[in-house]
């Protein structure tokens, strides 16, 4: 058995510390003397680098650490996966491109012919989470007024129709949402290989779309059992329909030679989140089931970064520090590589892994958590027996 | 006048080239170690490095159904050649006008604002249909004219609001930093009343395909004045397919030899930088020209066609 480790590209800038809170790389914060891609040259001037040139660095630094490649998530005020995946495709050799992307929102046709060309590209190096929006005010943001159950209808029929056109020169299809008459990828195109798809959405309409379209199915992280139920529950699903649902987390880690340093770094982090964060933290319009799931977690006042621990190594507040998930990793090299053992036994197939700074922290558990892996599991069998 | 040049890289041009599974075997004879890692991209890179080394402006490229994808080989291509401007043909089919503004906005900060837009002309309907696309004939207008509103109003104003037939957007717009990005340049295509009408409305360039003057001539004439009442200012670009020696003799031998586009402008470097000189007289300003193959007729183009337009036309070759 192998395990598939994946990075993420921040794609709403970087900050050098897990302790700061202004993104110093990239330009989602005012630019200062300490600020990088872009940054300013010695006579005060821009530099000429832009973010896309820090992405490069990260991508670059997983591919060499051991990670299969990134995700490249998705948001309004993101940079966008498919312009970033087909410029640092030529500066990369293994690194594979996770698009975060909402089907809805390009052509399905038009689509499979972008993908086929990025896999042409980059020697099959695409795959895809696919997300089917958070909704509330964002879903309209992005001009989406699709409701909930219909956008998961729609995502089912979008696969169908982008799968369909890779397999044939002559496919035609009659849904609710997409139509195709006689449609398809030319020969040389439809010969690459078709996308993995890694599927996310925690809401029972997300899960029968998973059962039918998804290669991984990927949860944030989650309390344990909690995660573990989720994962029983869609792979005895998938099971049912006779296939076999691989599953995935996707968890940000704090690594340190020694579990104090960990939770040091995580209290001088909370210490520095602004007023107007806490704030930010508490409710935004979504009907997302998994948001949902993470918001219960939640103490409502967390006065210290204490407060927000729910189980050994397990942190609730990672969100304060940057956008995303809630909960997080927080422990010695031993202790983080003991939880994601943990996690491969309770069935995950694939992770995708984050820490701030990207680039850094891409090297570091490349370097002192992956090659810990296996062997907690090994001797939680030999106890078992 | 500024004159802006641009060579055209068709992905469906010279299949064969750069493209494992089509080119030519080599006897057993010839030691092969081309890797397998080598692919067709290697060749549009090699394109665009060419374009940008002779002195173009920018780099064309056409919408295909039936090769790699537009903006997937721009963004490839941008990152790998310096300096020159990237101008992927795509059809307005393509799905969100939100979704494709976002992208132009990535495109655009990575590469100091490089990217141009240009719109594919209407395709028939069974093209369309194939294509997934089941907007009504006489909607495709409409649904043009909305997208680019929704795009460019989302990029340059926040908030941004849209209710129309084909888009949607409650409070949209970027914020900083992908609010700062430059909208791509926009460049439309046709003839018909109502693409001059649009073209006023929305495009930075409108392109002509190949033609004789008195041809374009009205045509111009009424952008200008549809243009004007829109209080706007368009310029024109020409979609020119060139075939160029030292002589007019071993161009017309050459053309002999091979199918040439329609409408392509056979002649030596000096007879053809004149009637390309013409065609600025009239208040064409952007030509994109064209020829196959691809590589070495851009180097005989940019060495030999642009310096005498260029003098022809008193204008030094646009900085990026």
């Amino acid at each position: 058995m192998s395990i598939d480790f994946y990075w993420r590209l921040p794609t709403h800038g970087c900050h050098s510390s897990i302790h700061r809170g202004s993104y110093d790389r990239g330009d989602w914060s005012p630019p200062g003397p300490h600020n990088i891609a872009p940054g300013f040259d010695r006579d005060h001037g821009e530099d000429g680098f832009t973010y896309i040139d820090h992405l490069a660095e990260i991508a670059k630094a997983a591919e060499s650490a051991g990670f299969l490649g990134g995700l490249i998530p998705s948001f309004p005020n993101t940079d966008d996966p498919w312009v970033i995946s087909p410029l640092l495709a030529r500066e990369t050799k293994s690194f594979r491109f996770m698009i975060a992307f909402q089907p809805g929102f390009g052509n399905p046709v038009h689509t499979a012919r972008m993908t086929a060309s990025l896999q042409r590209a980059t020697g099959g190096r695409t795959l895809f989470n696919i997300i089917t929006g958070g909704g509330g005010p964002a879903q309209l943001w992005w001009g989406d007024s699709f409701a909930h159950d219909d956008r998961y209808g729609r995502t089912s029929e979008w696969l169908d129709v982008f799968r369909g056109v890779w397999s044939g020169e002559d496919f035609s299809y009659k849904g609710r949402f997409y139509e195709v008459e006689r449609g398809g990828l030319p020969p040389l195109l439809r010969a690459e290989e078709f996308p993995e798809l890694w599927f996310s959405g925690s809401s029972e309409a997300a899960l029968q779309v998973a059962s039918k379209h998804a290669d991984y199915y990927l949860s944030w992280l989650e309390p344990f059992d909690q995660l573990s139920d989720k994962f029983a529950k869609v792979k005895e699903r998938t099971a049912a329909l006779g296939g076999e649902q691989k599953c995935a987390v996707r968890v940000d880690l704090v690594a340190r030679p020694t579990e104090e340093e960990a939770w040091r770094d995580i209290r001088l982090g909370f210490e520095n989140v602004t007023d107007q964060t806490r704030q930010q933290w508490r409710g935004q319009a979504t009907d997302s089931v998994g948001a949902a799931r993470q918001a219960a977690l939640r103490p409502s006042e967390a006065r210290h970064y204490e407060d927000l621990i729910v189980a050994p190594n397990l942190w609730g507040g990672f969100n304060l520090l940057r956008g995303g998930p809630a909960l997080g990793i927080v422990g010695s090299y031993e202790q983080c590589a003991a939880r994601l053992d943990d996690l491969i036994q309770r069935g995950a197939d694939g992770f995708i892994l984050a820490g701030t700074p990207h680039l850094e922290e891409a090297w570091r558990i490349g370097e002192e958590v992956l090659p810990l892996l296996g062997h907690d599991a090994s001797a939680l069998l030999q106890a078992a027996e | 006048m500024t004159i802006r040049t641009y060579w055209q890289i068709d992905t469906a041009a010279e299949p064969q080239r750069a493209e494992p599974a089509l080119r030519p075997a080599l006897p057993g004879l010839v030691r092969d170690q081309r890797s397998s890692t080598q692919n067709r991209f290697d060749y549009y890179a090699q394109l665009a490095q060419a374009a940008a080394q002779t002195g173009f402006d920018g780099v064309f490229l056409p919408y295909r159904r039936d090769a790699d994808e537009s903006r997937i080989v721009a963004a490839i291509i941008a990152r790998a050649a310096p300096r020159i401007h990237v101008v992927p043909e795509f059809p307005a089919s393509v799905g969100s006008a939100v979704y494709a503004a976002k992208q132009a906005a990535t495109f655009q900060r990575s590469t100091h604002g490089r990217l141009g837009w240009a719109i594919a002309p209407d395709e028939d309907a069974p093209t369309r249909a194939a294509e997934g696309d089941y907007v009504d004939a006489d909607a495709l207008d409409g649904r043009l004219d909305e997208f680019l509103t929704v795009a460019r109003g989302v990029q340059t104003s926040r908030p941004f609001s849209f209710a129309g037939q084909h888009f949607e957007v409650d409070k949209g717009g970027f914020d900083a930093p992908l609010g700062r990005a430059s909208f791509p340049t926009v460049y439309l295509q046709g003839e018909s009343e109502e693409a001059l009408s649009l073209s006023a409305r929305h495009a930075d360039v409108h392109l002509f395909a190949a033609a004789p003057v008195e041809r374009l001539a009205p045509l111009i004439e009424q952008l200008d004045s549809l243009a004007v009442r829109a209080g706007r200012s368009v310029a024109f670009g020409l979609l020119q397919p060139v075939l160029v020696r030292d002589t007019q003799e071993e161009a017309g031998q050459e053309a002999a030899r091979q199918p040439i586009a329609r409408g392509t402008l056979v002649g030596s470097f000096d007879d053809v930088a004149e009637r390309l000189a013409r065609f600025s007289e009239l208040g064409i300003s952007h030509f994109v020209l064209s020829s196959s193959p691809s590589l070495e007729e851009g180097y005989r183009v940019g060495q030999h066609l642009l310096p005498r337009l260029h003098s022809l036309t008193g204008a030094h070759r646009a900085v990026a």
